[in-house]
């Protein structure tokens, strides 16, 4: 396949197959067929959010994907892995089920047709959850790919020394090079002149996140002055982020 | 002073008035309020207020949230922003605070003490 076809936009999903979109759909395709339970760390602003929601649409096998944000106890995390959509836990009554009742359930609904688990933000998991996902690979061999910044493998090379020895692959993604910074922010619908782009280059990175964050603050600045978005609008939105002035 | 009050004299001027401008502050906090910091030289974009919010102490940008003092677009960038943020318990407590101010719900967050 040529570069040009493999960097191809495509159509209607609105998102840039780069190479972090390329490298997070391999391993979920590694980690789906050998059943492994792999990792994926990546800086903060990358795109890795964006990958994954780009995954849940085009994944052509069973898979779920979690969300961490709202995720905070192991049994928000039960539930959403046992639970159908829009079923609810029965908290009352005769038939209550206890978190051993959901575990249950997932270790054979799993058993009898697995799917691909891939959890964005999982550096954000309690400790309590960690435990629970290997679990789940150890009773019913849950594929599982976990997503996160550099602080999901320091918190399981630290504190889950088990579920350590059992991940297959660790990736870790690089940030952007300038030129895959610039295609992005462009497929996004930012023009830039050259030393706006150096500018952002050297505060942000390969982050498109944070370079998304500090254009709309410029723009809204310039838009307020009645002008065009220029470098001095861009320099009055670096202000707003206290981290890059240092 | 009341901690309200205290909390928003320390931000950033154009954040507080602009949480001034939108009514965020109950009376007996407005009494506190000293004169120059109830009026922005320059009216914030979505985008420039909910950066600022981000930026601002945690405490302070979950009572804004609580008081429902942020319209739909801000606070998806918000949420955005406290993503790209460094983590931290009070970072956490309002990064929960936005997603039920996104789905809709009110009251306080639910965590343990």
């Amino acid at each position: 396949m040529s570069a040009v076809a493999d960097e191809a936009v495509q159509a209607g999903q609105n998102v840039l197959v780069n190479s972090v979109v390329k490298n997070l759909g391999g391993l979920a395709v590694r980690s789906w067929k050998k059943r492994w339970i792999t990792t994926f760390t990546a800086p903060t602003g990358v795109g890795k959010t964006t990958a994954i929601d780009y995954l849940d649409r085009t994944l052509t096998f069973d898979h779920r994907v979690i969300q961490c944000k709202s995720i905070t106890t192991r049994y928000e995390l039960l539930e959403r892995m046992a639970l159908n959509p829009g079923e609810k836990r029965k908290k009352h009554g005769r038939n209550w089920e206890r978190a051993s009742d959901l575990y249950k359930r997932i270790v054979k609904s799993v058993s009898e047709r697995p799917f691909l688990l891939i959890i964005d933000e999982a550096d954000r998991l309690r400790p309590d959850c960690f435990e629970m996902l290997r679990d789940c690979w150890d009773d019913a061999r849950l594929p599982l790919l976990l997503v996160g910044n550099e602080v999901l493998t320091e918190k399981i090379n630290r504190q889950h020394e088990r579920l350590f020895r059992r991940i297959r692959v660790r990736r870790e993604q690089r940030p952007l090079c300038e030129a895959d910074l610039r295609k992005v922010l462009e497929f996004m619908g930012y023009e830039m002149a050259d030393e706006e782009f150096a500018l952002l280059w050297k505060l942000v990175g390969g982050s498109p996140g944070f370079a998304e964050a500090l254009l709309e603050n410029a723009n809204e600045i310039a838009a307020s002055h009645g002008v065009k978005r220029g470098i001095e609008a861009l320099e009055g939105a670096v202000r707003y982020f206290p981290t890059f002035q240092k | 002073m009341r901690e309200t009050v205290r909390r928003a004299l320390q931000a950033r001027p154009e954040l507080t008035a602009e949480l001034y401008r939108r009514g965020m502050f109950r009376r007996e906090e407005k009494a506190e309020f000293p004169e120059q910091n109830k009026v922005a030289s320059l009216r914030l974009g979505p985008v420039q207020f909910a950066t600022l919010l981000a930026q601002a102490d945690a405490q302070f940008a979950a009572r804004a949230v609580l008081r429902g003092v942020l319209n739909h677009e801000e606070l998806r960038w918000l949420d955005r922003l406290l993503g790209l943020a460094k983590r931290s318990d009070k970072r956490e407590e309002l990064a929960r605070a936005v997603e039920r101010a996104m789905e809709g719900r009110k009251g306080n967050v639910r965590s343990r003490r």
